[in-house]
């Protein structure tokens, strides 16, 4: 945070090394939030320092805004947008196009959503200032995050069964193939500790079998 | 023993590219180049098989996302991990599910390994940039502090992948071998379809695993299958 919100300072405290020691010291420390949503803080942190006020006043925003950029970031790309930019690319590489075009594809895509978010956040950041938490809230993301969920669910079963079809081995033996199917819903359904049981069972048939 | 040859050319190729990766995930620049597709298919390009790397990489997507990286989770480090498993694929012999199993598990493994080497680093960054006072708000200092941290990480990565890749190559072309005899002929391409099958369900139920979430998934794979048809 230091690092990033030092070139502003320096422009904000020109000419006054020690307003400009001050403020570097307030935000260098610790700052813990979702990396690309960090750029709405160090908007709205340097258009603090630009306006002055209370530095007591600056270090309770900067820990109030760490949670929701974080949690909302949380939702919105690691939960939203990435696992969807993954889940087009191997379909599209599972239904033959070329690897390395499924993988540049995913890259530009996810990066196309990842830069806007940065140069959108410290916009909405500096714009903002203090009023930064309506911002969010009235900001698309919360909906993005809520409709892109059964999105992902759909593509998930999709890439599943595309995936397993196009890896080796999986589509011969019809034993094999039903052995299988039983473990992956045995895995998928089951909780936790009887998708184990479940499991380990299994694998001391085959060995029963096999001895 | 195994006919492999890997050139020091080579292994220092893949572990630039394991530094520039493991960077990209958390110092910068997030691009998400460290995906395991992408680092996948990176790895699999540079012995000949994009196809082979895109293939491991997306059976470590499936499996990471088990860890989300939400709040302060830990979760596996992806980009070297997923490049060695890449490179891996596309140098073992059979291409066979029991080799994909082996740089799937080694990936996994590595990752885990990344995510540790990733929690000490920031324990270090911690002194480093923990009180801003001892530097007295110099920007300077802050740049050449956030330099260093950048720079240890790039070593830590570039460590992770020289360590293991060749080891990892050798223990799959190992594993392919195993076990031998009419049974182990049957019984491995069994048990490697088995656990490649488990591991798309734990993948499965991570993605789409909310109750309200299996109707999407259900008509997800049943367009799946459809495709598959048409495509047939």
């Amino acid at each position: 945070m230091g690092y990033a919100v030092s070139p502003l300072l320096q422009r904000i405290h020109a000419g006054d090394p020690v307003a400009l020691r001050s403020a570097l010291e307030r935000h260098a420390g610790s700052f813990n939030a979702h990396p690309y949503l960090s750029t709405v803080a160090i908007g709205a942190l340097a258009r603090l320092e630009n306006d002055g006020g209370d530095p007591e006043t600056f270090q309770r925003f900067r820990t109030a805004l760490r949670g929701p950029l974080g949690a909302l970031g949380d939702q919105a790309v690691w939960a939203g947008w990435r696992p969807l930019c993954i889940l087009v690319a191997i379909a599209l590489f599972c239904l033959g196009v070329e690897p390395r075009v499924a993988a540049l594809g995913f890259f530009i895509l996810y990066n196309a959503g990842h830069v806007w978010l940065r140069l959108w956040g410290i916009r909405a950041g500096w714009a903002a200032g203090l009023e930064v938490g309506g911002v969010l809230n009235r900001s698309p993301l919360r909906s993005v995050a809520r409709r892109l969920t059964p999105v992902n669910e759909a593509l998930t079963g999709v890439v599943l069964v595309l995936l397993v079809a196009r890896t080796p081995g999986l589509q011969f033996s019809p034993a094999a193939t039903g052995l299988a199917t039983a473990a992956a819903l045995a895995a998928f359904f089951a909780p936790a500790p009887g998708g184990r049981l479940g499991m380990l069972v299994l694998f001391a048939a085959i060995a029963v079998w096999w001895i | 023993m195994t006919g492999l040859e890997i050139t020091p050319g080579a292994w220092l190729m893949v572990v630039g590219l394991g530094t520039l990766l493991g960077l990209d995930a958390i110092s910068w620049p997030q691009t998400m180049a460290s995906r395991p597709m992408v680092a996948g298919t990176i790895g699999g390009m540079l012995f000949g098989d994009p196809a082979a790397g895109f293939l491991a990489g997306a059976w470590l997507e499936v499996v990471s996302s088990r860890h989300p990286p939400f709040g302060a989770a830990r979760y596996p480090e992806t980009g070297p991990s997923a490049l060695i498993a890449g490179a891996a694929f596309a140098l073992s012999e059979t291409g066979s599910t029991l080799a994909l199993l082996g740089v799937v598990l080694a990936g996994w493994t590595i990752g885990w390994v990344g995510s540790y080497s990733i929690a000490l680093l920031r324990i270090y960054n911690g002194q480093l940039m923990g009180d801003p006072a001892a530097f007295g708000g110099d920007p300077a200092e802050v740049a050449r502090r956030h330099r260093r941290a950048i720079r240890i990480d790039g070593a830590r990565a570039a460590l992770v992948t020289g360590a293991l890749f060749v080891p990892v190559v050798l223990s799959v072309r190992w594993l392919e071998t195993w076990p031998a005899g009419d049974r182990g002929a049957v019984l491995s391409p069994l048990l490697a379809v088995i656990a490649v099958a488990a591991l798309a369900g734990v993948g499965a139920r991570l993605l789409g695993g909310r109750r309200e979430g299996w109707p999407p998934f259900v008509l997800g794979g049943a367009a799946g299958l459809l495709l598959l048809w048409v495509a047939a």
